[in-house]
């Protein structure tokens, strides 16, 4: 390991409907494979992902969790300490869509940072390589959804055939950076940063560079 | 491949003196219980470890009191709700096992009906997708009605709770794990604790499949020879050598000083803890611990008395 390079340690959680595509996601992002034979996760399965940041070096903790809602009263320990999510769908299937909504209220009302705000969250349309007929056709109205919802953004991905997995995961990274700087701010005492607004700000350049 | 440090005379003897036993099943449960754990601890042969694993489990009674029973779920549609996750999880099991890589072959409709059927059976629990494995286990083993009650068995009798909504039995078992694992190995549970790593992070996948997707071939083999005729005793046991040889000495605790560390450790466990011989030589050694352990829900506290023998010689 290098001298002084600071590091980060981000866990990050990858939830959604199960078959959606979170475990092709995780490993292509993470071994660069892609396989139609991966096993149903059962539980909870992790992965390493180590990014040379600027300077600094960001180190991932992907949380690969079951899809079955089942398991849905186990998240509140899988969703301790993360800092970042992914909520993955299947754009050939509109039920996994619709269960988006759900996956983010679990993940709010078990999860918020020290400052009460919900952690940064990326919904991610995968299997964008397949025919698709809902929705995801229409950014406008995908980018307003993910307004209503409290999504920072929102990337079509193909784990298949490596679209967009990167870039999802460096906005998903940018974010979170930027909500620890926020949490430090939100330390410093009222009168130094006299700006009451600045987290709508941060909100809105981040939509603009979305595009 | 499994046997191929059995000799071949030996293992023709173990299929007749299985073969007797299966003849006369009743009198060797009721009379010479012993012999048979001692029988299944030195491993089924493959050839009989179908027929002995729905005879142990209780499958092939509830199959004689149930008869065209499987025949008459296998008939009815489903519930679209369950038949949409169950499709979904067909290929995703032992998919580089010759049975079941081939999409629509007949593993993976074997495995459809005897899903489907269960969740016919139990309505009210449906699917979870932990079934799978276990059922696909049970279907390299024995054809898909005798698999069907053998499944049945093991989610209501061997492991009751664990694939029902809310996951609570599972989640209690998880508990009574590190109970137990602070009698075994303080060391484990001291840093298990420390690192705040609660039970359903590194045994759920562990206990709902019962090893299935956990240890060698061989070993998942030899452990279910046992479970069947022990019980889930020896998915504790299993899961406590496990984590006694992983986490068990300071001297390992050096390399994972941290939650995430651990618990790659305890997804990448050694293969020299997993072999065969010694698991089984592990599970099968006896020292009696007995726990008791006081739950508290919101609703009421159970006391639930558990008794585990657990082998004594460690590394």
């Amino acid at each position: 390991m290098q001298n002084n390079r600071k590091e980060h340690l981000y866990k990050i959680l990858v939830i959604g409907d199960l078959g959606v595509g979170k475990t092709s996601i995780i490993k292509r992002y993470v071994h660069q494979t892609y396989s139609t034979n991966y096993r149903a996760t059962i539980g909870v399965d992790f992965a390493l992902k180590v990014l040379n940041w600027d300077s600094e070096t960001v180190r991932l903790q992907l949380w690969d969790i079951a899809g079955q809602e089942r398991f849905g009263n186990m998240t509140r320990v899988y969703y301790r300490e993360a800092m970042g999510a992914f909520i993955v769908f299947d754009v050939t299937r509109p039920t996994t869509f619709e269960a988006v909504s759900k996956w983010k209220e679990d993940l709010d009302s078990k999860l918020t940072l020290s400052n009460g705000q919900s952690i940064a969250t990326v919904l991610l349309a995968n299997k964008c390589d397949q025919k698709r007929d809902f929705l995801t056709n229409n950014s406008l109205k995908m980018d307003q959804y993910c307004k209503e919802n409290g999504f920072v953004g929102w990337f079509e991905t193909s784990a298949r055939e490596n679209i967009n997995i990167n870039e999802a995961a460096n906005f998903l990274v940018k974010h979170i950076i930027a909500s620890e700087n926020d949490i430090l701010k939100s330390v410093v005492p009222d009168t130094i940063s006299p700006q009451l607004n600045s987290d709508k700000e941060m909100t809105c350049s981040y939509w603009l560079s979305l595009d | 491949m499994h046997n191929a440090d059995i000799p071949p005379d030996v293992l023709r003897q173990r299929e007749a003196k299985w073969l007797d036993m299966l003849n006369s099943w009743d009198k060797w449960m009721a009379k010479k219980h012993k012999k048979v754990k001692l029988r299944c601890q030195k491993g089924i042969p493959p050839s009989l470890r179908g027929r002995a694993w729905l005879y142990l489990s209780g499958g092939k009674v509830k199959k004689e009191q149930n008869q065209g029973k499987f025949q008459e779920l296998d008939s009815q549609p489903g519930d679209p709700k369950w038949l949409d996750v169950i499709e979904k999880d067909l290929h995703r099991q032992f998919p580089f096992h010759e049975m079941f890589v081939a999409r629509g072959g007949h593993g993976q409709q074997d495995l459809f009906r005897v899903l489907k059927a269960y969740t016919l059976h139990r309505p009210e629990e449906g699917y979870c997708q932990a079934q799978a494995p276990i059922a696909a286990v049970l279907l390299m083993h024995m054809p898909a009605e005798d698999a069907f009650w053998g499944l049945v068995q093991i989610c209501e009798k061997y492991l009751p709770g664990y694939y029902s909504a809310g996951l609570e039995a599972i989640q209690l078992d998880g508990e009574i794990l590190f109970a137990l694992l602070k009698r075994v190995s303080p060391v484990a549970h001291r840093h298990l604790k420390k690192y705040k790593i609660d039970p359903i992070l590194y045994m759920t996948e562990w206990f709902m499949c019962a090893f299935s997707r956990t240890l060698p071939w061989v070993s998942v083999l030899r452990m279910w020879d046992m479970f069947f005729c022990e019980g889930v005793k020896i998915i504790f046991r299993v899961g406590l050598v496990l984590l006694k040889c992983m986490l068990g000495s300071q001297e390992k605790l050096k390399a994972c000083q941290g939650q995430y560390e651990t618990m790659e450790l305890l997804r990448s466990i050694e293969p020299r803890y997993m072999q065969e011989a010694f698991l089984v030589q592990e599970v099968s050694q006896h020292t009696l611990y007995t726990v008791q352990y006081v739950v508290s829900s919101s609703k009421h506290s159970l006391c639930l008395p558990l008794l585990v023998t657990f082998g004594k010689c460690m590394p």
